[in-house]
């Protein structure tokens, strides 16, 4: 026996991995290779490392996953540890990834968990491309937005069809040392689809959802899903408080920037005691004054903080659920959620599962990128006439985005500041205005409803 | 009882930061009786440490882990708790020491034995616990133990992950909630049927001598309370009851209350905020008041009219009864809270505390019957706490109770649920019912062979007829006439899992049996009644009464 | 189930580098772009953009034409977050005014600002909405409670106090800036 790989080892992933069955996908053909493609092959990206990042660094590499790939910005927190079981007293302050990564390691035998203490925005396409499945676990809207617009923007299309396969059959045989193609190998290839399994909590509710970018409904789609923030008027909390939330907004927002209690230009920093305790102080002496009851310490940072309830349990169960798409997905032993669960076990256990509808006019899956081929040499002015002849744009404002993911505007013609400063680039070449092969141009116009994406197709010659 | 919350950073301990997200869930009551409570698990399988898990990171009390085996190789690779270094050392002890890593607070026991050797050599042994969590027990041992706690009244949870499979049952014979946190709960408002001090300060209010910013900072509820006065007189007393009066109603609202005050072009672009709020409550605070069925079941109930035991849930709901039948005029104890809405401040604190006012005098009432009925029966006084009473009056409305079922009825029984069409049950292919007995016809085979069917790579064939004829036998035993259903693709496909425990579905069942745990403890949230299915291979739910 | 990839599929092994190759724009940049293109201002109404690669901060000038603030240029500067359009815009008046729902810190209390936010909304609609506080002032829900208050009961007085402050010079204690045009 291997310390490493001791018998039975894998006895209950190999029951469902190796054993067929009538009831199993019709895809899944049982064998051990499936087991070999999780333990060698399959690269997971875990996004977030809190509450259901733990859970799911523990569910997959108990799933039989080892190419594991972890990412987060944040530092531990005292408030963490009531769920986030891989992190203990002595770890407050250190990388939530690095410690959640070091930890698996050591328990786990050849699991393969590589951190990355970084922002999800910090990396590129090259970095997305190289998993089979992304999962997050975030408890950022925008995070989840970002990551979603990313998966989106890795799919690659054919005579304006989805491309299931994105690399190309002479390059699969330039590795063919490397597979034993089999018809079904051969069929299922390369997927430019990467698969995002997402995962939030909030208390006792919890969601699992498995988005297919380009093929179900995605993040975008289904935005309204997300519960709005809550934003009190602010002429209620300035004149005419009721609540004692009216009371801690009236410190936070009006009081705090008026005294700048710490200094000029000192932001509140919710996890600042003192912060918390001034506001807090502030609040009950204007709660005081109208009469009204409940300001507490622990509300006055809930507000500021906007704190989300969280608990053990309900990150137990929507990591699980997250674990077990990846697994089917992954494996193909069972077929995967279609496509969204709710949970919720306030009163017994309820759950709902039902299939997300795409929204058709969704700003980040809808549309797929058209081509604009041109000479490097070629004008802006010329795409410009290009976009108002060939697809009738009213006036198009066109904008592109740099190394740094920042927006650079190369034209925009209704707002005369932008206008005035952008006129000189119509009259440059796409090679002066620095425009690569493969640029993306984001064009706005009012005869559709997004914004749309293009890419620029450049070339040197004039016979290509 | 509740215990202040911090007030200040200073009060703040480690342990209210550490345990905050979780503090904003059921309070620092609701931490306090964790902390106090003891939990037994029954083998530290991957389903019971998973279980463990999230009731140590919360900070439980105390946890005791009862397994006469070793750890396994299977054990290793799949138990997050049981370190592959400490294959062949006793399972009991190696999970309680990876699991007391979680959490510094939580103290951690274990006892190398057998559920079985236990009962049989010191069956008192789990009276001492708040719950007993069992998992890889046979069928037969599950029977004795569910009798043991049935009797000695310790909520027993029994959790299986079993392939795609995953279940949990509840055995508890009486369980009650005083805060259920229900996600929709109706406002207490009594516009219906107003008490004196909401009267009283209704006749100050007078609208036509409002100016117009008064009158828009009015809040909705005085407004309401107004159309309903002009709506009463013409109507006999009635509210209105449908579509078509709540329509004449809203119309009161709109264009009579404010005649004179608000200027035509005003009603004209949607009106004042406090109007347009009126008109939306005209659907939702116009409520009957009257006691919902769950209470009124907990108010009719044997325990509540005899009172045979000294139990403080059932003293307050006594005196609750007795306050609905004479101070109350048939209605529980006010809420007394408000929901926002537009208002000047000075108003909507007013109207809040008539409210409130109301709402502890009613309470008060409910007290003064509570030490009545403690001293008509010779109880200490004690026994319940003035405190206990407001909180049981303020939540009187989301009051539930469960009685459960004993396991071990449930194993001897010779019918199921006399609501449950077996037959057109199973003619459905993801039933939670054939779920549930696909994993009783897996415990049957176990108890019949000695083996799960399909544990053994070479028998998968084989078991798969065997396990057939345990299932047909216990459809029989439960009286019903399965036998032209034909259900050999999922008792394939129950052979094909062999027992295995999928990590996954574990860490599923574990979160959600924890959380059963943590209800039962708390006594706050509903728990399950009283058997859960999980199906991975749909990713659905369902919830089974037995 | 569509066939994602293969068992025997391959994803790169090397850690890659960051930031390499061209970067997408995010959803909230693809929007903000849409509403900025589409902007239709009111005559009284002038943007400005100090960077115009950067649309997610930008002023807006109005000069009202009409009513109380007539002949006076006030300024409001917007910053878009990565949240857009699911959480609002941050909009500051960065002119001192004597209004009675604009407060001396440059808090604007204009609903769709803040509790009736919703995504649907869009940088032209806000535009309309701080339009519409200069043409018909709120005196209901005030921030500036002094000034509303005069509003209410005084008209005349309240026009003036506005001349005086637009023209430069103290209404009680507080001082304002000139800011006619």
């Amino acid at each position: 026996m291997s310390t490493t790989n001791w018998n039975g080892r894998w006895f209950h992933l190999r029951k469902v991995l190796e054993r067929g069955g009538p009831l199993a996908h019709p895809d899944f053909q049982a064998s051990n290779e499936t087991l070999n493609f999780l333990l060698d092959n399959c690269k997971i990206l875990v996004v977030g490392a809190g509450g259901l990042g733990c859970e799911l660094l523990k569910n997959l590499a108990l799933m039989g996953f080892r190419q594991i790939h972890v990412i987060d910005m944040d530092t531990i927190d005292v408030s963490n540890l009531n769920r986030q079981f891989l992190f203990r007293h002595v770890d407050v302050g250190k990388p939530k990834a690095e410690v959640a990564a070091n930890f698996i390691n050591e328990r786990i035998p050849l699991a393969n968990v590589t951190p990355y203490y970084a922002k999800i925005q910090d990396y590129d396409q090259d970095f997305y491309s190289g998993f089979h499945i992304v999962v997050c676990g975030l408890d950022s809207i925008i995070a989840r937005r970002w990551i979603n617009g990313m998966l989106i923007s890795l799919l690659t299309y054919e005579e304006g069809e989805l491309d299931p396969s994105r690399i190309s059959c002479q390059q699969m045989y330039s590795h063919a040392d490397h597979f034993v193609l089999t018809a079904f190998s051969f069929a299922l290839l390369c997927g430019s689809i990467i698969p995002l399994v997402d995962g939030g909590t909030e208390g006792f509710k919890g969601n699992v959802r498995v988005i297919l970018p380009g093929m179900n409904a995605c993040i975008e789609c289904t935005l309204d899903l997300f519960p709005p923030q809550i934003n009190f008027p602010l002429c209620t909390i300035a004149h005419t408080p009721r609540l004692p939330e009216h009371c801690i907004e009236y410190a936070r927002l009006l009081q705090w920037p008026k005294e700048n209690p710490f200094g000029e230009e000192v932001a509140i920093d919710g996890d600042d005691p003192n912060h918390i305790s001034w506001i807090y102080e502030k609040a009950l002496q204007r709660a005081n004054e109208y009469g009204i009851l409940g300001v507490t310490y622990r509300l006055a940072q809930g507000v500021v903080k906007h704190i989300i309830p969280a608990v053990a349990s309900t990150n137990a169960v929507v990591a699980a659920a997250c674990a077990l798409e990846v697994f089917k997905l992954a494996s193909t032993c069972a077929p995967k959620l279609d496509n969204y669960m709710v949970f919720n076990d306030t009163d017994g256990i309820y759950t709902y599962t039902y299939a997300a509808e795409r929204n058709e006019s969704c700003v980040a899956c809808s549309q797929i990128p058209k081509d604009l081929f041109f000479h490097e040499n070629a004008r802006l002015s010329e795409v410009m006439e290009h976009l108002s002849t060939t697809y009738q744009m009213k006036s198009p404002g066109v904008t592109t985005t740099d190394k740094q993911g920042r927006n650079r505007t190369l034209y925009l013609p209704n707002v005369s500041s932008i206008e005035e400063r952008t006129r000189p680039n119509l009259k440059k070449t796409l090679k002066e205005l620095e425009l690569k092969d493969g640029a993306q141009l984001i064009v706005a116009d009012v005869t559709s409803p997004n914004a749309i994406e293009f890419h620029l197709k450049l070339h040197a010659q004039m016979d290509t | 009882m509740a215990s202040p919350s911090p007030k200040s950073p200073g009060q703040i301990s480690d342990k209210s930061k550490k345990y905050d997200r979780q503090l904003r869930l059921w309070g620092d009551h609701g931490q306090a009786a964790l902390e106090n409570a003891s939990v037994c698990l029954i083998n530290a399988t991957t389903t019971g440490t998973e279980i463990l898990k999230s009731l140590v990171l919360p900070g439980i009390g105390s946890f005791t882990i009862v397994d006469g085996a070793l750890v396994s190789g299977e054990d290793a690779g799949n138990n997050f708790f049981l370190d592959h270094t400490k294959i062949g050392k006793p399972r009991a002890h190696v999970a309680t020491q990876l699991l007391m890593e979680l959490n510094a607070d939580v103290k951690g026991d274990y006892i190398e034995e057998t559920c079985d050797q236990l009962l049989s050599n010191n069956p008192d042994f789990f009276c001492t616990f708040s719950v007993v969590i069992a998992t890889g027990l046979t069928e037969k041992s599950l029977h004795s133990l569910s009798t043991n706690l049935w009797q000695n009244n310790v909520p027993l949870v029994v959790c299986v992950s079993y392939g795609f499979i995953g279940a949990i049952r509840l055995q508890v014979s009486e369980h009650c909630i005083i805060e259920s946190h229900p996600d929709n709960l109706l406002e207490d408002l009594r516009l219906d049927k107003p008490f004196s001090g909401l009267k009283e300060f209704m006749e100050t209010i007078k609208l036509s001598e409002m100016d117009h910013k008064q009158f828009s900072h009015t809040p909705y509820l005085m407004l309401l309370y107004k159309a309903l006065e002009i709506w009463r007189e013409k109507h006999d007393g009635n509210l209105p009851s449908n579509y078509k009066e709540k329509q004449i109603l809203k119309d009161i609202i709109s264009r009579e209350l404010g005649c004179g005050i608000v200027k035509e072009e005003d009603v004209n672009t949607g009106g004042e905020e406090n109007v347009v709020e009126a008109i939306k409550a005209v659907n939702t605070a116009l409520n009957k008041t009257q006691i919902p069925s769950s209470v009124q079941k907990i108010l009719s109930d044997d325990q509540c009219i005899h009172l045979k035991e000294k139990n403080p849930f059932w003293i307050v709901a006594r005196g609750v009864k007795e306050f609905v039948e004479k101070e109350g005029n048939g209605a529980l104890p006010l809420r007394g809270s408000l929901p926002d809405m537009t208002s000047d401040s000075q108003r909507y604190i007013a109207l809040q505390n008539v409210y409130r006012e109301q709402a502890a005098k009613d309470a008060e009432h409910v007290w003064r019957h509570v030490q009545l009925i403690l001293k008509e029966r010779g109880w200490s006084s004690e026994s319940v706490m003035e405190n206990d009473v407001k909180l049981f009056c303020k939540h009187s409305s989301e009051l539930r109770m469960i009685r459960g079922s004993s396991l071990a009825a449930e194993l001897d029984g010779k019918q199921l649920p006399g609501d449950v069409d077996i037959n057109q049950q199973l003619e459905e292919p993801d039933s939670p019912w054939l779920h549930y007995l696909l994993l009783r016809a897996v415990n049957k085979f176990h108890t019949e062979n000695g083996s799960h069917p399909g544990y053994y790579d070479d028998n998968v064939e084989t078991d798969i007829a065997k396990l057939k004829g345990c299932f047909s036998r216990l459809l029989n035993d439960l009286g019903c006439q399965g036998g032209s259903l034909s259900k050999d693709d999922n008792l394939h496909e129950m052979c094909r899992y062999g027992a295995a425990e999928l990590h996954a579905v574990a860490a599923f069942i574990g979160g959600c049996a924890a959380q059963e745990v943590i209800k039962l403890i708390t006594k706050q949230y509903v728990p399950l009644d009283n058997t859960f299915i999980f199906n991975s291979v749909t990713t659905t739910t369902a919830t089974l009464r037995l | 189930m569509i066939k994602l990839f293969s068992l025997k599929q391959q994803k790169k092994d090397e850690v890659p580098g960051r930031a390499g190759n061209q970067k997408k724009a995010s959803a909230a940049q693809l929007r903000i772009t849409k509403d900025i293109n589409e902007l239709n201002l009111p005559k009284t109404c002038q943007m400005e953009f100090p960077d115009p690669d950067d649309l997610l901060n930008f002023k807006l000038i109005i000069s009202p034409d009409e009513g109380f603030y007539r002949g006076g240029k006030f300024s409001f500067s917007f910053k878009v977050g990565p949240g857009y359009p699911h959480e609002p815009p941050k909009v500051k008046c960065e002119t001192q005014v004597y209004h009675p729902n604009i407060d001396l810190e440059g808090n604007v209390c204009l609903n769709i600002l803040r509790e009736d936010w919703k995504p649907v909304l869009t940088i032209n609609s806000i535009i309309y909405g701080l339009q519409y506080l200069f043409l018909e002032p709120n005196p209901e829900d005030p921030l500036n409670k002094e000034a509303a208050e005069v509003l209410q009961t005084n008209r005349r007085l309240f026009e003036t106090n506005v001349q005086k402050s637009m023209r430069g010079g103290y209404i009680g204690s507080v001082f304002f800036e000139r800011c006619l045009k």
